[in-house]
Formats: C-alpha cells, structure tokens, sequence
C-alpha cells in the first residue's frame, strides 16, 4: 500500500468486509444489463482493492470505465449481508480517480453550473422556455441519445395546478423545505404542492434564503470539495431558518443531505454542526407518513410505483411514500416488477453514460408496460424526468408524477 | 470477451476469496451456439478452460488458473415450462431462484435451495450437485435434473438424459465440477408448493442439546422439509446485518426447523417437533406460519455466511458431512479444537443432513491467525473423517479440498475417478488441476499431452507427479 493517504484508504475496512459472496449481483442493474462482472458491486469492489493494493493504478483506463458505469444506486447495499459501505467506497473512488482524470467534459459543465446559482438559474430558465413553448417536445423525436435530454425536459411539463389553500389543525413543528436546483427549476408546480400538503398535515412552514445545491451530483462524481463548500452553506442558512426539520422532496438531496455529517466528518469546525443538521433533514414523506397523512377526496386512477433508489436504497425508507398513496382513496395501485431497480437516472449519469443509461432504462420501461398503469408515481426529480422521457418516446400518454403531486391534487378535491 | 489485466482481476476469485488465480483470457458466449463454438475452437487449439456461472462456489472450482474462463452468465434463458409434466427447459445462466419466480404462477418451484439461491446459477448447482436446506426432504440436485445437454471438451454434443436405458451417465456428470465438459441446456423438475408450511424456531442454552434434539426429531419418524442448525457467533452475526431475524443472540445454539405438506395432520408435526425440542431443553420454540413471518426467519440463515463478513474479512468455510448421531460428539470436538488453536469456529448448517459448515473468520493478512486456522481445519476435516463421514456435503472439492482427498479415497479409487474423467474429457482440458490430486492419475501417458494443475501443457508422465497444490 502506498504511503500517502488517499481517499479510499478511509473506508478500507469497509472494502475488507465483502467476503465475495455474491448476493449483490441479481440487485445490480449495469450487472444485469451488461452481465460482465466488472460491471457488478462485487467487481468493482476487486477493482477498487486492487487499486488500494497498488495491482491497478486508478487512473487504468479500464478501472476509470467501470467505476464510471456505475449508477451510485446503492442497490447493492440493500442485498449484502455482510454490510459493505459500497456508497462511500464508491465516492472515495471517484474522489481519488477525479484528481489524476478529469470528468468528461459534460459534466465537468453540468457540475460547475451547479455549483453556481446563478448560471444554473439562466439554464434552468432556458430548459422551461424550451419546454413551454413546444421546442423540447420536438426535439425528443431526434434519435437515441440525442433527443433524449429533450425527451426528459418535455416529460417535466403539467396542466396548472388547481390552487387551494391548506387550513392547518394543529402544529407538528416548523419545516423549512429545501428547493433545490431541478425541482425549482422544472418542477416548480411540485414544490409548491409539497408546500400546501405539508401544511394541510399540521406544518408550519418557513424559508431558509441562502440555500444551494445540495452537493449530491459533485460527491458522485468524486468532486468532494465544491461538496463540501455548498453543504457548509446549505447547513448555515437552514440553521439560520430556525425550523425543526428540513424536508426535501427530492430523494437524491434527501440522501446527500442526511450524509453531510459524514461529508464534513474531518472538518472539526463544521462536524458537530453537520451532524445535528443531518439529523433534521426528512425526506416530505416521511414528514406527511408521521401525520398519517390526513385523507384526500377520491381520485381514481390506476397508478404503479417506482422506488427511487435514493429514498429505498440510500434513506432506506420504503413504506413512507406507500403511506402517502395510501391516503389517496380510490387509487388502483398495480405493483411494479423490480421497482427497487435503478431506472438509469443516477444524477447525470444519463448524460454521460447515455448507452448503459438506456439499457437499464430499457428494462425498468417493459416493467411498466407491464402493469399497463398510465400513472407512474415516483419521489426524485432525476427518477422522475427519467421514466418521463421513457413515457415520452413510448408515446401511450402515460406519465411520471411524484407521489406528492398526486396527494395534492386529491386534497384540492377535498377543497371543491 | 476480456483480456486485459485489471478486467481479468474480477475473474481471479470465486465466493472463496482466500484463493486468486488468473485466467488467460475471459469469454462470455451470449447463446449457447456461441458457448459451443467457443469449446470447439478452443478444442481445436488444445487450450485448457474452466467454466463459470456465478462465481459463489465456495470450493475455488471455478477459478482458472492460465487457462481460458469460460463464463456462462449470459446464457439466463428460461427456454420453457411446461406446467404439466412439470418440468422446466433452462439455459445453465439461469440463477437458481429466478426459475422458482418464474415457476409460481403454476404453483411450482425449484426445490433444490442452496442459500446461494438468489446468486448461484443452475449450471454451477449442476456441476456442484449444490443441496440446500430443504434438501433434507426433498432431495438434491441429482435428483431434480432430468436431462442436461453437454457440449464435451472435444467440442462434441452428447444428450444425457437419466431416463435413457444403459449407465447412468447423467449421474455422473451431476457434480463433476466442470471437469465433463460444459452443460449448455438443463431440463429440471419442478415440484408442486406445499399446501401448508410451518417454521419453527428453537433455541437453546448448550450445542450439545440441540443436537441431540436433531436426532431425537428424525428417530420419532418426523421427516422436516429442513432441519438447520446455528451457534451463536453465527447468530451475533446475522443479528447485526440487514437481514436480522429476530434471532436470540444469547442462545448457545437455535434450530430452524421447518414442516410443510397436507394441511392436514401437518399440526401433529408442529406440536411433536416443539415437543421433543422442549423436551431436549429447549428454553423457547416460536412457530411461525405466515409467509412474512417465515421469510424473515429464513432470509436470516440463508444470509448467515455472508454475515460472516462482519467478523473479520477472511473466511474459510468448510463442508463435511458425518452421520447424524455423531453430531453432538464431533461439535464438541470442533469447539476444542477451535479453542486449541486460538480460532474462532462458526457452526451454520444442515443439520438433518449431518452435513457441518464449521466457519472460520480470520484475517489472512494476519500470518500467524492463517497458520492457525488451517491447523484447526485439518484437524477438523480429520475429525469428520475420522466419525466416518465426507470432506464436502455440497461445496464440491474444487482446489479447496484437494489436500485432504488422500485422507478419505484409497489411490485405486483415485485412480477411478481419474479415468472416469478419461472417458469424457481424455485430454483434461476442462477445469485442470481440480478434484482429484493429479498425482493420483496412475496411468502415466508418455508422449501424450496432457494439462497440470497450473493450466500447461505438459507430457502425461510428468503431469502424474506433480503434485497438486493447496493455494491460499
Ligand atoms: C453465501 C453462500 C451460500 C452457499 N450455500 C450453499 C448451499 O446451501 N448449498 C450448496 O450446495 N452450495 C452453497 N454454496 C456454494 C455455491 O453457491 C454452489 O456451489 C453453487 O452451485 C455454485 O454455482 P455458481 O453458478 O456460482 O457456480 P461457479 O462457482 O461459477 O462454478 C462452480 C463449479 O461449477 C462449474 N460450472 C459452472 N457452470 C457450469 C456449466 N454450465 N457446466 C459445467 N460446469 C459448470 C465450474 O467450473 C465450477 O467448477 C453457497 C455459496 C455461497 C457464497
Ligand atoms: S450502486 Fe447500483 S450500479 Fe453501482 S454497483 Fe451498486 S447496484 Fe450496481
Ligand atoms: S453482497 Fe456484499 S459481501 Fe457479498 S459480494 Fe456483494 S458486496 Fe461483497
């Protein structure tokens, strides 16, 4: 082993503890789509103990490719008996492979935009221009990986939402909610559900100015440090906020933002601070499940459910946003074949590795048809825009919707 | 197909990861004529190969050492299931429990359950001739395979089919650990779900109890569909994963015990295992009979070795099957010898069957704790054969058991096996170097080619005296 210390000797123990059982191959999706072991947890864990044993150097061109290939879906972790970190072994890898290879040049784009509030807000106003007037509905017919960016814009378009105000009972304690960069920008209409459905469930809500990205795309894509300086200031304006939780209706977020303790564990000014601040954050089911949720007036429709990886595999909270369906009376929920899979979404991983992205996709999508429901309900912006453009391009009419969206649409029915 | 290093590192080991071998070259046929066309190709070339399903073997079988691997996992085909005859047509990529999903809708599933299930391949159980926990009933792989079509090393194709006149030859290609050639297509059984299904969980305050209660259940003329033992660093184990079952960390040892048939009657069988297992000493028996209840008892043993991996990174993991009444003896001997040697021994197994997979977690990066653990697990394997019984129930030999062949099989036997081989594989292109200790081959060929244990080519009389190595 090499005398520095590099990221991945941290969560060495961690690497230590998979005893090559196996158990995580059937849960992988680049591993069922590309059926090369390589392309599996327990590979690239060889991969990554190879790299610390100074066998493979990190920057190997087949090293980088199949640490790259892989989702972060953490589908893995929820197999393996034996407890391996495999998130954080994953990060530390790509922390380490990032400083001696520099990220494609797409996402080195995507993740400098995000890291800047205002650049991202001109794009993200560019993307709804597109969207709204009909240019990324086109667009989306353009083949393959092409029209495929489209394809997920234009599946983030929705009818105005009927407005109706929540008449709150009681308090459950101040939330202040994250905005966060997509679901603001493109899903605004989601946002402010989350807003009235919280409050209708007995939360007082409050802002946090001054927050930012979250910092999940630049850990994931081994840039640590841009995540550390936005997570600091993400944790100083919601301190700031005074509320009692932190709720995100963004699966991806969630998760980043429950690990900020672990983020800035070596910084001694901001770990104490990171930790307490972790523990407030809440992804917007768990919130409405711990009020019962409050029943909404009928909506019939049939619906299936995707578990966004981040919210199953990452927060491992699998009833919550069930529970909040469930209070939807007259919902006619057909399960999904393999809904803990992946969709292919992964952050951006779509637009980097767009052919692995597809075929994953393409499995989830013959689960869908499968159930023939015309509703896809499911809790992350990235999941969402993805099965989306799947919608999209199969051209049924079907469409994704997170699960809040559709408790709010039943409680405005409540209101009429 | 893959040939560069690092990629080639991923294929060094199978679910025993005290054991590293580099293959030459890995190749990954997507359908079964490209499986063929790559044995006949590599027949024509006179180039060793070892095939591989999963990787989950836990006795280095499916590693190749300079040879070519041969890796099946893309050929997962279900080709048919005909509810009827009960019988399903599969690719050998097939992971055993998808076939089971796939069998449901009928009612069926595949019996044989080696807890690898959710990872091991039938291809791979075939070569293993893999059992599980409700094997005890049920039966093993052996007799739920009804034919198997094989492409030999020669690059021929020959259809075994155990209902055909003449020897069994289907017999004897089921556990022959990919050393006959390549199983390209499986014809299975399949077998109708119990009515009714009751799980049982014991526990008690010493090993030696809920061992003798383990003969006490099969004297009384109870047949349980499974019959599974755990000690308690086992249990500690599997309490601290994600799969934790409820298990009492502070048993000496529980029993899983399950009865499944007619619904009716089968309450007799409950009542007469808690029975005598509280008879036996048992402080508490829990019965479960609804399916969440039984799944998470079950998810807990099948989950255990993985568990293991929470002790310490390494492990070794042994397969020795005794007769059932000396089980209590021959535990207790094992705590000795663990006790002896300063090593930690996990006891997780098939209990009904006889068959002990006595666990060591260690370090093997730790030289001395290495030395240790394989001084205890001779002298264990000693032990089991010693108490009349087999170095593996199920895990196959592989390049793990090697050594201790000597132990149990005469040098004729030996020599049987080896021209057994001969008849399929005269060459011993297939999987060199494994199961039988190349020594043992008598029959020394001068002149002719044949491979050694390292995958080389090398004449016959000197392939004969080299002597087949250990590893880890
Ligand atoms: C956690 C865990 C629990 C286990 N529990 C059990 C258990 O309860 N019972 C049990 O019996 N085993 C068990 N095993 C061992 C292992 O899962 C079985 O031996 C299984 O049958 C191996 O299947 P595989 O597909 O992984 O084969 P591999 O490990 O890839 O290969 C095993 C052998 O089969 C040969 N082979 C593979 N495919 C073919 C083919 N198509 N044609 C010819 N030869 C082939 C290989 O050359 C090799 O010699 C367990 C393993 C693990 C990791
Ligand atoms: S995170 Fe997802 S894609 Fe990556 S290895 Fe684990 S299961 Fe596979
Ligand atoms: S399930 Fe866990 S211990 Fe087993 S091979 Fe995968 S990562 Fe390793």
């Amino acid at each position: 082993m090499s005398a520095v210390v590099t990221p991945l000797d941290h969560p060495r123990a961690g690497l230590d503890s998979c005893v090559h059982c196996g158990f995580c191959l059937q849960a992988c999706p680049t591993y069922l789509a590309l059926e090369d072991e390589n392309d599996s947890p327990r590979g690239r864990l060889v991969l990554m103990r190879a790299v610390v044993e100074g066998r493979v150097a990190i920057d190997d061109a087949d090293v980088a490719t199949h640490l790259s290939r892989c989702l972060g879906c953490r589908g893995c972790e929820s197999a393996c008996p034996s407890g391996v970190p495999y998130g954080h072994l994953l990060e530390a890898a790509r922390e380490q492979l990032a400083a001696v290879r520099p990220l494609p040049f797409v996402a080195r784009v995507i993740l400098w935009a995000f890291a800047r509030p205002a650049v991202l807000r001109v794009a993200l106003w560019f993307g709804r221009m597109a969207r709204d007037t009909g240019i990324a509905a086109e667009l989306a017919r353009l083949p393959g990986a092409l029209g495929f960016p489209f394809a997920m814009l234009a599946s983030t378009a929705r009818d105005a939402a009927v407005p109706w105000t929540p008449r709150a009972a009681r308090t459950r304690g101040t939330v202040a909610t994250l905005d966060g960069c997509v679901m603001e920008g493109l899903f605004t209409d989601v946002n402010r559900a989350t807003e009235r459905v919280l409050a209708a469930n007995g939360y007082s809500l409050c802002r946090a100015p001054g927050q930012q990205c979250c910092g999940a795309l630049h850990v994931h894509a081994g840039d640590a440090a841009t995540a550390r300086r936005l997570a600091r200031a993400n944790i100083a304006a919601f301190e700031a906020s005074g509320a009692t939780f932190v709720a995100v209706n963004s699966a991806g977020c969630g998760a980043m933002m429950k690990e900020y303790g672990q983020l800035l564990a070596d910084d001694p000014d901001w770990r104490a601070r990171a930790a307490a601040f972790s523990a407030r954050v809440r992804d917007a089911s768990e919130l409405l499940a711990a009020a019962g949720p409050m029943p909404g007036a009928p909506l019939p429709r049939r619906i299936t459910y995707d578990a966004p990886c981040h919210l199953e595999h990452a927060q491992k909270l699998t009833a919550p946003p069930l529970q909040v369906l469930a209070a939807i009376p007259g919902l006619e929920h057909t399960p999904l074949d393999d809904r803990e899979q992946c969709c292919g979404s992964a952050g951006i991983f779509n637009l980097i590795e767009p052919n692995v992205s597809e075929r994953v996709l393409a499995a989830k999508m013959r689960c869908i048809s499968a159930t023939g429901a015309p509703v896809v309900a499911t809790g992350n912006p990235g999941c969402l825009m993805q099965i989306g453009a799947g919608l999209v391009r199969e051209g049924r009419g079907a469409v994704a919707r997170h699960p809040i969206e559709l408790l709010d649409e039943s409680y405005a029915r409540l209101e009429r | 197909m893959l040939e560069r290093a690092a990629e080639l590192l991923v294929y060094e080991s199978d679910g025993l990861p005290g054991y590293h071998r580099t293959p030459s070259l890995a190749v990954f046929p997507a359908s079964a004529d490209e499986a063929l066309a790559v044995v006949r190709e590599l027949a024509r070339e006179g180039v060793p190969f070892v095939p591989r399903g999963a990787g989950t073997g836990l006795s280095g079988g499916a590693l190749a050492d300079g040879a070519v691997l041969l890796g099946l996992q893309r050929l997962k085909r279900i080709i048919d299931i005909d509810p009827v005859r009960r019988v399903a047509r599969v690719e050998p990529g097939v992971v055993n429990v998808t076939l089971t999903k796939a069998a449901t809708r009928h009612g069926l599933h595949y019996a044989p359950d080696p807890s690898s299930q959710t990872a091991c391949t039938l291809g791979g159980n075939l070569a293993e001739n893999a059992g599980g926990p409700h094997c005890l009933k049920y039966g093993v792989t052996l007799n739920h395979v009804v034919a198997a079509r094989v492409a030999l090393p020669d690059g021929s194709v020959v259809e075994l089919d155990g209902d055909d006149g003449g020897y069994d030859l289907l017999g004897a290609f089921v556990g022959s650990e990919g050393c006959f050639g390549v199983a390209l297509e499986l014809t299975v059984k399949l077998t109708p779900n119990p009515e009714r299904i009751v799980t049982l969980l014991a526990d008690f305050s010493s090993i030696d109890d809920a061992a003798q209660t383990v003969s006490a259940i099969i004297a009384a003329g109870i047949l349980p569909a499974a019959l599974e033992m755990m000690d308690q660093a086992t249990v500690g184990a599997v309490e601290a994963s994600i799969y934790a079952a409820g298990y009492p960390t502070d048993a000496a040892a529980v029993l899983l015990v399950e009865v499944d048939g007619a619904a009716v009657g089968l309450d007799e069988d409950v009542q007469g295992v808690n029975r005598i297992c509280r008879a036996h000493g048992a402080r508490d028996v829990r019965i479960a009979t609804e399916p969440a209840a039984r799944a998470k008892l079950w998810q807990g043993r099948k989950k255990a070795f993985g568990a293991m991996g929470r002790i310490a990174p390494h492990l070794v993991v042994q397969d020795a099957v005794v007769p059932r009444t000396k089980l209590p003896s021959l535990l207790a001997r094992i705590a000795d010898i663990g006790a002896a040697n300063g090593v930690r021994v996990c006891n997780v197994f098939h209990a009904g069957d006889g068959n002990l997979h006595p666990n060591i977690p260690y370090n093997a990066n730790d030289r001395d704790e290495s030395a240790r653990v394989h001084v205890a697990m001779r002298q264990i394997m000693q032990a089991c054969i010693d108490a009349g019984g087999t170095i593996t129930g199920e895990h196959g030999v592989g390049l793990d058991k090697l050594p201790y062949m000597d132990a149990l099989f005469t040098p004729d036997t030996l020599d049987g096996m080896c021209r057994l081989r001969d008849v399929f594989d005269p060459e011993r292109r297939a999987n060199p170097g494994k199961v039988v200790p190349v020594r043992y081959c008598r029959e020394r060929r001068p002149g002719k080619l044949m491979v050694d244990g390292r995958g080389q080519m090398v004449d016959g009389a000197t392939a004969a005296t080299i002597t087949a190595e250990s590893g880890a």
